[in-house]
Parts: structure tokens; sequence; C-alpha cells
């Protein structure tokens, strides 16, 4: 009866028709809408060298970024975003993988039911929220410790810190599936010769989901890279220099890119330039997936 | 287990990449926020109808908006959408015609190619005073041009090399962001032309005036600048420059001289528009709203500035 209503309704090749073209039209619609950003992003980024004449090599290692001078030097804001990228992941690592740790190896329940639901918390704070208490708690306890060497309390340890705090959930929520994807029996064997549970931790669980926690950093590196509002409120946005020491105000790609384009107007070399800058930070962005694909393939042939 | 992880793991990575390409345009800032009052039933016998669009500054939009609810009040045919975006994006809509006016707090010649500037029309509708401020320890009510010079271009960085001041200590200087409005006005008027070297660092360079205020009221030995309409004794101190108070009639007088216009940029506006320009310097807005809102009217002025920054009587 029902097979006869739809043989009715539509023939059996029509169906796989119209299913094969949905299914075409979101792969096409998916691939153009990338392609596009692509190309706008480097065609207008690629202006700033082709048709502004500023040269290639003095913007990637030029110490000065003021534009409106024509100091077209983005190493300040390329030093801005590594450190404190870097800095962020240093700090959250190992908070990140002891908790996994605990979480997977320890205690599962309390781990599984009230601690991951906790730190899942903190993915949905909005960035917004972090740069305003990074700004009232983090920025003033700069200052209550460094004193005046901390100007404003504002700078690249201060961003550190809430970046750090930022990726925490990204990194810990992976680091847990990563512990929990090592097969149980690695950790019997491991028993069964006698070692004790840290030494298994230590030199197994760890060793074998390795990885996948490189994925997990990579992941917390790429949100933290990225993150522009948050890291706006507590760095200092001073974009004009090289910073110094990790107290010293900085700014870092993302953030001199939004309060740029406030000021340039279309069709200016400063405005090209900030497109440049939108460029640089896609090939990071594109570097970064690559090297999870790598890693993702490395871990595939190890794993079996 | 496995699948389940692996899942979530492409998930977060598409999330990562698309935080980091948003970041790359800017669409996780401040972007354009957009402000619709629509006036909505169509009544006949009233002559205006239309709709304009107007980017730009941020600084005196609450102004502009102010005055186009008033407009649209009286004119029901009439829509006015008030977008931010900053001076430089208020000039470019304009310049681009995505915009039928543009705000901006410096002239467009400062930002544009003099025949870009030359197609703009420019109607100042008000005028923002504004002054050095400095954090509560610091012991000085009165600081020279001079002065101020020296610090904002590095040649001054303690305290006790400051003529008046009771206060020893490195300067914390707060700056805002190259390309501000109020920074260019304030450099315009206090530089004299000079360039700041590329070697002068402050510790911080904000992008609002809330920021500078919370920053100068927490930072000891800092000094920044503000509007007039920022002023909070409980949180900082205003100076006097060169032994004149920053107040609006000193302003009018021509005696304190950090000062700009907000700017109303339109090209070949239609008739709506023009009839909104006109609108904002009629006594309705000039008489109250302006000086309601922390500005100065444009008709009390008594000198006038240009482009370079001359300034000379009327």
């Amino acid at each position: 009866m029902t097979q006869k209503k739809s043989q009715q309704l539509l023939s059996k090749s029509r169906l796989e028709y119209i299913g094969f073209s949905l299914t075409l039209a979101c792969v096409a619609l998916v691939a153009l809408v990338v392609i596009a950003l692509i190309f706008m992003v480097f065609q207008q980024g690629l202006t700033t060298f082709f048709s502004d004449k500023v040269n290639f090599f003095s913007f990637l290692s030029g110490p000065h970024w003021i534009i409106d001078d024509g100091h077209f030097g983005a190493l300040p804001l390329i030093v801005g975003s590594f450190s404190v990228t870097l800095l962020a992941t240093l700090f959250a690592l190992p908070i990140a993988v002891g908790s996994a740790i605990f979480v997977v190896e320890v205690q599962p329940v309390f781990g599984r039911k009230i601690f991951q639901p906790l730190v899942e918390l903190l993915v949905g704070i909005p960035s917004v929220v972090y740069g305003l208490i990074g700004l009232y708690v983090v920025n003033s306890s700069m200052r209550t410790v460094f004193g005046t060497l901390a100007g404003t309390g504002a700078g690249i340890l201060s961003a550190a810190i809430v970046l750090a705090v930022m990726i925490l959930p990204t990194v810990t929520t992976l680091s847990i599936d990563a512990l929990s994807a090592v097969p149980n029996a690695y950790r019997e064997g491991s028993y069964a010769l006698g070692c004790t549970r840290w030494q298994t931790v230590w030199h197994v669980v760890l060793k074998s989901a390795r990885p996948s926690l490189l994925t997990a950093v990579i992941l917390g590196m790429t949100r933290a890279f990225g993150e522009t509002l948050a890291v706006q409120f507590v760095i200092g946005n001073v974009e004009k220099s090289m910073p110094a020491s990790l107290l010293d105000p900085a700014a870092t790609l993302t953030t001199a890119l939004t309060s740029g384009l406030a000021n340039a107007t279309t069709g200016s070399v400063q405005y090209h330039a900030l497109w440049s800058l939108g460029m640089l930070l896609l090939a990071m962005s594109l570097i970064f997936i690559l090297i999870i694909h790598l890693i993702g393939r490395k871990g595939a042939k190890v794993n079996g | 287990m496995i699948d389940g992880s692996v899942s979530r793991r492409k998930f977060l990575s598409v999330l990562g990449g698309a935080s980091t390409a948003a970041a790359a345009f800017g669409l996780s800032g401040c972007g354009g926020q957009n402000k619709t009052a629509a006036g909505s039933s169509a009544k006949p016998g009233t002559e205006l109808s239309g709709s304009i669009n107007c980017t730009g500054a941020t600084s005196f939009q609450n102004l502009v908006e102010d005055a186009a609810n008033d407009f649209m009040d009286a004119n029901e045919n009439v829509t006015i959408t008030i977008g931010a975006g900053g001076s430089g994006q208020g000039l470019s809509d304009v310049k681009d015609g995505k915009a039928q006016i543009g705000r901006s707090d410096i002239f467009a010649e400062q930002k544009l190619d003099p025949k870009e500037a030359q197609a703009l029309t420019d109607t100042p509708v008000a005028i923002v005073g504004m002054g050095p401020i400095v954090n509560k320890n610091v012991k000085i009510d009165d600081i020279s041009t001079e002065d101020l010079k020296g610090i904002f271009t590095g040649a001054i960085t303690d305290w006790k090399d400051v003529k008046g001041s009771q206060t020893e200590g490195q300067i914390q200087v707060i700056n805002r962001k190259a390309g501000s409005g109020t920074r260019a006005t304030f450099e315009q008027a206090v530089l004299n032309g000079e360039e700041v070297p590329t070697s002068f660092k402050p510790v911080a360079e904000e992008d609002s005036s809330g920021t500078v205020v919370e920053k100068v009221s927490q930072t000891k030995n800092s000094i920044s600048y503000l509007a007039f309409s920022y002023y909070d004794d409980s949180k900082f101190k205003a100076l006097m420059v060169d032994g004149v108070e920053p107040k609006n009639e000193n302003v009018e007088s021509g005696e304190f001289n950090i000062w700009a216009y907000e700017h109303l940029y339109t090209k070949d506006p239609d008739e709506v528009t023009q009839a909104f320009v006109d609108y904002m310097l009629s006594d309705a807005v000039q008489g109250s709203l302006v000086e309601e809102d922390g500005f100065i009217p444009v008709s009390g002025m008594q000198v006038k500035k240009d482009a370079e920054g001359n300034v000379s009587k009327l």
C-alpha cells in the first residue's frame, strides 16, 4: 500500500535524483562561500603590496604599526598575537591535562556528571564578559602586584591570563575525550605488568593519547589567536611599537584590525593594509587547520 | 566513544576556524549596529517622505539620534536610520553612496583625498570641547600647552619636570587610538604640528572615552584627555590649560583652544536629507538638544577653525 503510494507520488529514480541534487547543492554552496571569502580577503589584502607598493617583507618585519603616518610594520602585532597565544596555552595546558587525568582516571563519575558540565559552562560566557572581568580584576591585580611597572595593568600578561581561562574549556573537554579514547586494554596491560596508577597514566595513557592532546592544544591556540573583544579590553592596544616585556601594553592582529577599520576610509592605503592583516590571519588559521589534519593522520597511523 | 569524540573534535575545529575567520573580518567586534525607528502610518498632506541612512562617529551619535526622533515625529513618512562605525566609516559610506549622511568629528580633508573631500558638503552641527585630565593623586591644577606637548611626544616622562606639579614619579600616558577624532583634535591643538616620534610609547591606547575614564581613575600618575561631556570630578581631575578653565564659554570665546566641530557630511543631498540637515541647524536643535547632550551650539562661537587647525575670529 505505502509502496504503491510513493510510487504514485515520485518514481524511485526521481527521488534518487532529488536527494542527490539537494546534497550537491549544499556542498556547492559551502564551497562557494569558502572560495569567495578567501578570494575577497586575498584580493583586498594583496592590493597593499601590488598597487599601494608597500614592501611585503617590510610589512612582515617592520617594527612600527602607525598606519596614519605610513609605517606599515605588522611585526609588533604578529609578536603580540603569538606571545599571548603561546602564553595562554602554556597556562591552560597543565591545568586542562591535570583535570582530564583526574576526570578519566581517578573519578569518572564526578568528572562526567559534575566537573565537565561545569567547565563547559565557561564556553557559553560571551567574550565581552571575559573582557570586562579582565579589565576590573586582572588589570587591577597587575597594578597591585607590579606597581607602576605595570602601568595601567594592561599588557601581554593580562591578555594571556584572560585567554587562558577562555580556552580552558576547549582544551579540557578535548583532553578528556583524548584520554577516554585510549583503549582499556592498554591500561590493563600496564597494571598486569605491575605498574602503579600514576605510572600507567604517565607512561601509557598520556603517551598513546599524545596526537589527540596535540589537537586539543592546537584548537585552543586557534581560539586564542582569533579572540578579539576580550583581548581588546585588557591588552592596552598599543600598536605602534614592539612590546619589550610581558607587562608592556601591546596589540594583536585581530585587535588592530577591528579598531583600525572604524577609522579607515574605503580605498585608502590604511584600509588595504588592514585587509592585509586579515589575509595574514586567514593564512594563519589555514595553517592551524592543516596542522590538525596532519596530526590526525599521524595519530590514525599510530593507533591503527 | 571514539566516534563521539571524533565528531566533537571536528565540530570544535569548525568553530575554531570560524571564529578566527570572523575575527579576520572584524565581525566579532562592535560592528555596525543599526537602530531603526520607522515612521509608519502614511498621512495625507505631509510633504516630506523618504529614508535617510546616517553612519559614522559615535561621539555625537546620541545628539543626531535625538534630533532624528523629533524629526520623524514631525514628518511621519520619513525614516532615519542611525548606524555606528566611526568617523572613517561615516566618510567612506557617504563617499561611496552607501549613506546619505556621514558623521565625522574630523574634517574630511584630514582623511580623504582632496578630490574626494571636495565632492562632500560639510555642515558643522555642534562643537565639542576637550581637555587634559589626570588621576586624582597628581597634584597639579594648571598645565601649559608646552608641557602637554612634551608629555604626549615623550620628551617629558616624570611629573617633577612638569611646571606647577608637586608630584614626582613616572607619567603614565593613556592615549586614544590613532585615527580617533578626539586624538586628532587634541594633537592638532597641542602638538602644533610636531610629529610624535615612533619611539614614544604610551601605557595604553584606548578605543573609547568610557575606557579612558576607567583607566585614568584607576591608574596613579596617569594623564589623558576627554570631551567635556565625560568630565566627572568624582573619578578624575580636569586640568586648566595655560590658566584657562575647560568650560564651554571659554571655547566659544576662543580662549580655550582644544575643540572640534561635529560634522555632518553629505554628497548631492536629496530633498529629505537636506531638510534634516537644515533641521539640525534650526533653533529646535541648536537651542536645546545640543546643550542637553553636552555640546556647544554653532551659533555661539566667536571663532572658527579650518581643516589645518588655524583659528580665526569670526
